[in-house]
């Protein structure tokens, strides 16, 4: 008595926005490849039931300065390419990252200096012919009096300038708008918010193919949880037509993952956790695999082997 | 189909009588929907009614139980998507230890003892899956009765030999193992093994229409806890199968496939990494029991976490951990202020504050999640709860000054926030996120 | 101990002593000197300042004082302690704050529609009969009571007997004798236990001579802002008069949190009854002067009010209310005498207090079902009260689910900078030209304008944000380069009026974007009840085929820029209907017809109440709904159609 089942599917009316990182010198950059991502008419790696025309891909985070404060495992293990950032950017792209994203920070008197992140930002696009993202330090005026000049600096580039807030976002996407840049728009896990911000940024004439949204990444045991349900939200929204969250999201795992106690914590921490080096990498990829099946795009990551990891397991998930 | 709450309302009795404990009717009606009452509470409800809330309610997933004295049950979910309801029945964890394995008694006791307390959670792993991999019976049970010897934890039995299945059935102790496999050549004699010895039967097929013949044939044969193996060859198939099965359960209210599923994460997987990405999808991608072939503290960690996590109840309203927050460095001579831990007040004061470039301290009390008016009028935010948290966060051991800076819309409090916390100096805030920078500029 | 020297705008200076740390509010109220204290001394209104003329004090919350204010010596009364100086404390006139005077539209006596299932008249509950009684005499010793009782069993079934207070037995005496054994008897049938007519009627009022044709009764509606009293004819069914008045309680909390806050000190609850009682009397003599009749012919009253209302009109302390899980002490209370609770009518009068749901959905929403007949109907409606709670009702014949949120006062003109109440002066209406920026607006009476009331707002709001002077996130975004958007105290700001052009020329009536924020807060909040309470039973906003608004708020909204902003839903404008106070309508059917306040009974039990805090939906749906004018546009086809793309 043979059973035929019907495999289920859903029928999609939407899908997820395509936006291009980068530009070569054909399109006016300098970069040595564009990067697409989005595009997706199903949830993630459903092959079955609709196309995904783009990988997600992994970004490398890098920092303006040497991060006296980051994770011992970390400073190990890239040595002393971090005290470079445009060396470190190299390093990165040797590696295999796709993209590089650059975090500017205040400096040592605690000020924002546009002229120098604008430098470094060229540094870095000359170090790497990898499509870049940049996030100020996080601080609205800072944010503003860095992230203007490096769009003027990086004119024509096609970077991804962020974070843009509720708060603060008008004059990083006028900036953006104006020297063909895109914009990342940030929102504290809320599926409203992120929609809000799309469209305010939207009101603003902006392109919507040039907007990546960011829903706040939460960290595996800190958070992830409301990270992940918020982002499978925002892509069956996507996917059942709501123009408005189509956009692309960006997760930044390496930040989060490495921010918490497991992974910045070597001594005095029960012996059930493990190894401390092996626990960083893998608190930092099992962040980014879950948020991958939650319909990440983007993931930027911190250690060399996160990078690895993710990379084989997307070349895995994407094989139908 | 799952009624709503007014389908469900057309078929009771409208009397609104109060004996079911619930005020109305409809009330009542409406937590028959959220699976928050039982029907039988109503001692007015017709034949009639009974069968049709009965057809609806039946889990669209069968709920199996593993085990005794450290039993676990998978199943029962009803959501595609946490966020819908919840993902009520966390996936059990269980090593793979093969039969001919000289370490197997050792890494029993390990799988046994290992335990790792989070959030007030002590994080264990579920169950042993024993592999006759020497493909000999007696091996087998032999090492079945070593294992039991060791631990009360549920045996997933793993075998395609009725006869050695058998024989490690003998020796397993009645603990309600589960049976694995039965295929298309042994389904009516694993099955029977199953029966004769009250364990749940796992079934194998490379296809859904395999998995749904065996699992028409393993009922008919009387054995009802099933659980699926649909054999996937690669991370992007396990997840393309696991989801087909699950939209056909819930969606299609498809029977015969209405079962939990395992996943065997180190099928496929070329290093140990590999194994925990795999299972971390699982988690996330309605696994029932997850069986993985290396165990490594970190690893087993990780997972246990993201368990804990996408199986928390998304329902309750986003919150942060109670506890004193540092934003931008704070020294002790820096400001310290107090608000709620409804996750939306936490970002907005939190982000002001960082907006503002100021060093302070964030006192975050636990307010069960609400925001600070709404925990105020409900008695969650009062100059007791606030007290408690200066004492239980040690605030007094990291700050050298004795001021606390509480929201402006809880005013009202101060007097008796000030005899709760002798010493101490109360300030009022602004009553809105935004003004805080323009306050901590004022501030010394 | 410190001395403070009181300097009372009007009598004379004061000394009062107090020990360091008492709150200067408390200082205040010890010397005698009327403080009002509208947030119920939480330091949110800013209305209790005082100036300290001399002597330092600490200041806990400077909130709504400017910085020139702080060092004139203004202070928050409620928010300031007294140290260990002597002080020197000027207190401002408390008459303007005190006189908010309800328009005074020309008295037009309500016409309520009874349903035509109400046959009051066969049976009523109360009668007037005349006795021309044999005066005792050596041969005829009957007792006074009984021979009232003989002379009563025409009114009787057979052998029946007669109920009488003893209050009233110790009246009886001098009454009939004063008559001259002619007397008029009121007789209550309504058994209040049953709730049937009883067989054994209670004598609660006898007046010298034939009075049968006058028999009274009152309708009352106990809103947390305004009371009202309807006088009612208990023999032609006809609304006499009525009269409404703020409830004075406003002095100890503008809400019912704050109240039920206040009712926790110490003989607090006892002067909330006080002046609730004192409001209602001074209603019902106003009302019982105009109609040539004392307060005593009344016969009986029927109450309506939210839960707390209640419980503060009875004394009761009310704590539980705000506390989880929200239980209020009782939702059907018995009826009492009116001697009992204070309220100046018969005292041998019963004093009705219509049943409510629960902590949140009272009487007055049960009263307002029954007005508005919505359980009779098979039509689904929904049906709001908005006004400082938001309460609202979906259903029909077969069934009804409420919810209550917190709406705050924004628009009632309160917690605004520049609000006020709808009185004269009032801005009600404004008009922005989208090119320059420029208002026109109308104020109540056609006066200069003093400030902006909640329909002045709500159109306010919507003439901004249709302009694009305002995003959708709520911030001002100055497209046209007018002055009238500036950075001000509190972030930025709208001026509506410059200060040269306003009543008392001392301050621009603004609209900040804190004000802004709370009114999308305020929105916001009725707009998710709207949607969690269709959602929660499985249906759509747009299938509700009626809109019944009840509440003062109704007469004055104006339903397109409701819409506008999101806070109605986006509908036909036929599908709304105004019904003003359904509070007072229902209580007034329930005092007249003992079917329809069984009714009451019967929709309160069978109304279904959703806790909104026990509810993650509605955090979500208050989320969405934080936008102007939501965040799914599709839900304002009207409004989206209107936000073609600005130049």
């Amino acid at each position: 008595m043979p059973t035929t089942v019907e495999i289920p599917k859903e029928k999609w009316t939407g899908k997820v926005r395509e936006v291009t990182l980068g530009a070569t010198p054909s399109n006016g950059g300098t970069r040595g490849r564009e990067v697409v991502v989005g595009g997706e008419a199903t949830l993630p790696f459903l092959h079955f039931e609709g196309a995904i025309p783009h990988p997600p891909v992994v970004a490398v985070e890098i920092l303006d300065r040497y991060p006296d404060d980051w994770a011992a495992p970390l400073k190990e293990v890239w040595g002393d390419v971090m005290k470079d950032p445009a060396a470190w950017a190299r390093k990165a792209e040797e590696l295999g990252a796709e993209l590089i994203m650059l975090k500017l920070t205040l400096n040592e008197s605690g000020a924002a200096d546009g002229a120098r992140a604008a430098d470094v930002v060229k540094a870095v696009l000359g170090a790497t012919t990898l499509p870049l993202i940049v996030r100020g330090p996080g601080q609205a005026e800072a944010d503003n009096a860095m992230l203007v000049p490096v769009c003027e600096k990086a004119a024509g580039e096609r970077i991804a300038v962020g974070l843009c807030e509720d708060k603060n976002y008008r004059t990083i996407v006028a900036a953006a708008m104006a020297n063909n840049h895109l914009v990342i728009a940030s929102t504290p896990i809320d599926v409203n918010l992120a929609k809000q911000l799309n469209i305010l940024i939207s009101d603003m004439r902006m392109p919507m193919e040039r907007i990546l949204m960011d829903p706040t990444t939460g960290a595996l045991g800190y958070g992830i949880e409301y990270t992940y349900s918020v982002m499978e939200r925002l892509r069956l929204a996507a996917l059942s037509g709501d123009s408005m969250t189509q956009q692309p999201m960006i997760c930044f795992v390496g930040e989060e993952s490495w921010r918490q106690k497991e992974s910045r914590v070597g001594q005095g921490v029960p012996a059930e956790w493990g190894d401390w080096h092996h626990r960083g990498v893998i608190w930092e990829t099992v962040t980014a695999v879950a948020l991958l099946e939650a319909g990440a795009d983007i993931v930027t990551v911190r250690h060399p082997k996160t990078l690895e990891l993710v990379q084989s397991t997307i070349q895995k998930l994407m094989a139908s | 189909m799952p009624l709503s709450g007014l389908e469900i309302y057309k078929l009771l009795p409208k009397t609104n009588c109060k004996e079911c404990g619930f005020p109305t009717c409809l009330a009542f009606a409406m937590k028959l929907a959220a699976k928050q009452a039982e029907l039988s509470a109503c001692p007015y409800v017709s034949e009639e009614a009974k069968q049709a809330l009965a057809a609806a309610a039946a889990p669209p997933i069968r709920l199996v139980t593993l085990g005794t004295e450290r039993s676990f049950s998978v199943g029962n979910e009803t959501v595609l998507f946490r966020h819908e309801k919840t993902f009520y029945h966390e996936p059990g964890l269980a090593l793979r230890v093969k039969d001919t394995d000289p370490a197997l008694e050792e890494k029993v006791a390990l799988v046994d003892g290992f335990s790792v307390e989070r959030v007030g959670m002590n994080l264990v792993m579920n169950a042993l899956a024993i592999e006759n991999a020497s493909g000999d019976a007696g091996t087998f049970a032999g090492a079945v009765a070593k294992a039991r010897a060791k631990t009360k934890l549920p045996f997933i039995l793993m075998s395609d030999s009725p006869d050695a299945m058998k024989a490690a059935l003998e020796k397993e102790g009645g603990m309600k193992p589960l049976v694995y496999a039965a295929s298309d050549g042994n389904v009516e004699a694993m099955a029977a093994l199953a029966k004769a010895h009250g364990a749940s039967l796992a079934v194998k097929a490379e296809t859904l229409d395999g998995l749904a013949a065996l699992t028409e044939k393993a009922t008919a044969a009387g054995v009802e806890d099933l659980v699926l193996d649909p054999m996937p060859r690669h991370l992007a198939g396990a997840l393309a199968a696991f989801t087909q099965l699950r939209r056909l359960a819930l969606k299609k209210n498809f029977r015969p496939l209405g079962y939990p599923i395992i996943a065997f994460a180190g099928n496929g997987a070329n290093s140990p990494e590999e194994e925990t990405i795999a299972a971390a999808q699982a988690i996330c991608k309605y696994a029932g029991i997850i069986v993985l072939d290396h165990f490594d503290a970190a690893d087993v960690y990780a997972l246990m976490t993201l368990r804990q996590n996408i199986f928390t109840d998304p329902q309750k309203p986003i919150q942060v951990s109670p506890g004193l927050y540092e934003i931008n460095s704070p020294k002790p001579g820096d400001p310290l202020m107090v608000t709620t831990n409804f996750s939306l007040t936490y970002f907005s004061v939190a982000g002001e504050v960082e907006g503002a470039g100021k060093p302070a301290w964030l006192l975050v009390t636990d307010s069960e999640g609400m925001s600070v008016l709404t925990a105020w009028a409900a008695g969650k935010f009062d100059a007791e709860v606030i007290a408690k948290a200066v004492k239980n966060f040690q605030v007094e051991s990291k700050i050298n000054h004795h001021k606390i800076i509480i929201p402006g819309f809880v005013a009202t409090i101060s007097g008796d926030l000030e005899e709760e916390l002798p010493g101490w100096e109360v300030l009022v805030g602004p009553r809105e996120a935004v003004d805080i920078p323009a306050y901590l500029k004022l501030w010394q | 101990m410190p001395v403070i020297r009181l300097l009372p705008a009007e009598g004379n200076p004061t000394e009062v002593t107090a020990s360091p740390g008492t709150l200067l509010s408390e200082a205040i109220a010890q010397a005698g000197i009327a403080l009002h204290l509208p947030c119920g001394g939480q330091g949110r209104c800013g209305r209790c300042k005082v100036q300290v003329q001399k002597g330092t004090v600490r200041r806990r919350s400077v909130i709504r004082l400017s910085e020139k204010e702080l060092e004139e010596g203004w202070a928050l009364a409620c928010q300031t302690l007294v140290q260990d100086e002597d002080l020197v404390v000027a207190i401002p006139p408390q008459a303007d704050k005190l006189s908010r005077r309800i328009p005074s539209e020309p008295r037009k006596v309500p016409r309520v529609e009874l349903p035509i299932s109400c046959d009051w008249r066969s049976d009523p509950p109360l009668r007037r009969v005349y006795l021309d009684i044999t005066p005792p005499s050596l041969s005829d010793n009957t007792s006074d009571f009984e021979r009232v009782v003989r002379h009563l069993q025409p009114y009787l079934e057979e052998g029946g007997q007669v109920g009488i207070s003893l209050p009233m037995l110790r009246r009886l005496g001098k009454i009939l004798r004063d008559a001259d054994w002619q007397v008029t008897a009121t007789l209550e049938y309504y058994d209040w236990t049953t709730r049937r007519q009883g067989r054994r009627p209670r004598l609660i009022d006898l007046v010298p001579g034939r009075r049968t044709h006058e028999l009274y009764g009152v309708a009352i509606d106990i809103g947390t802002t305004s009371n009202v009293v309807y006088l009612v004819d208990l023999l032609t069914g006809e609304v006499v008069d009525s009269a409404v008045e703020y409830n004075a309680q406003i002095a100890c909390g503008e809400d019912v949190i704050s109240r039920i806050i206040y009712a926790r000190r110490p003989g607090g609850l006892e002067h909330l009854q006080k002046l609730v009682v004192g409001t209602l009397n001074g209603l019902i003599e106003q009302v019982a002067a105009r109609n040539g009749i004392q307060p005593t012919d009344i016969q009986r009253a029927t109450v309506a009010g939210n839960t707390t209302m209640i419980h503060l009109f009875l004394a009761i302390p009310p704590e539980p209310i705000r506390l989880e899980p929200y239980i209020p002490i009782i939702n059907h209370p018995q009826p009492v005498l009116a001697a009992e609770l204070g309220l100046n009518i018969n005292p041998d009068a019963k004093v009705d207090c219509l049943p409510g749901v629960g902590s949140y959905v009272g009487a007055d929403i049960t009263a307002g079902v029954l007005a508005t007949g919505m359980h009779r109907q098979e039509e689904l409606t929904l049906f709001i009260d908005v006004g400082t709670n938001g309460e609202m009702v979906l259903g029909n014949s077969d069934w009804l689910i409420t919810c209550a949120c917190s709406a705050g006062p924004a628009f009632e003109g309160a917690g605004v900078q520049s609000g006020m109440r709808a009185t004269e002066g009032a801005i009600e209406e404004v008009w922005i030209d989208p090119h320059t920026g420029e208002p026109t607006y109308n104020t109540i009476g056609d006066v200069p304008a003093k400030g902006l009331c909640g329909s002045g707002i709500i159109s306010l709001l919507a003439e901004l944000f249709i302009t694009g002077l305002l995003t959708k996130g709520g911030r001002f975004e100055n497209r046209v380069g007018t002055p009238r958007i500036r950075q001000g105290e509190h972030g930025m700001e709208y001026v509506v009026v410059w200060k040269e052009q306003t009543a008392d020329g001392a301050a621009d009536i603004v609209l900040t974007e804190v004000d802004v924020q709370n009114l999308l807060r305020a929105k916001a909040a009725i707009f998710a009840g709207f949607s969690t309470l269709t959602r929660s039973v499985g249906i759509q906003i747009g299938d509700v085929q009626r809109v019944l608004i009840g509440g003062a708020f109704g007469k004055y909204l104006n339903i397109e820029k409701a819409i506008q902003i999101g806070l109605l839903p986006d509908m036909p404008h036929d599908r709304f209907r105004f019904l003003g106070n359904t509070s007072v309508q229902g209580a007034y059917q329930a005092l007249l017809c003992p079917d329809l306040r069984d009714e009451v009974a019967e929709i309160a039990s069978k109304m279904t109440y959703l806790e909104l805090s026990a509810d993650n939906t509605f955090t979500e749906e208050f989320m969405s709904a934080m936008f102007l004018p939501h965040t799914q546009l599709e839900l304002f086809p009207s409004v989206a159609a209107l936000l073609t793309p600005q130049p």
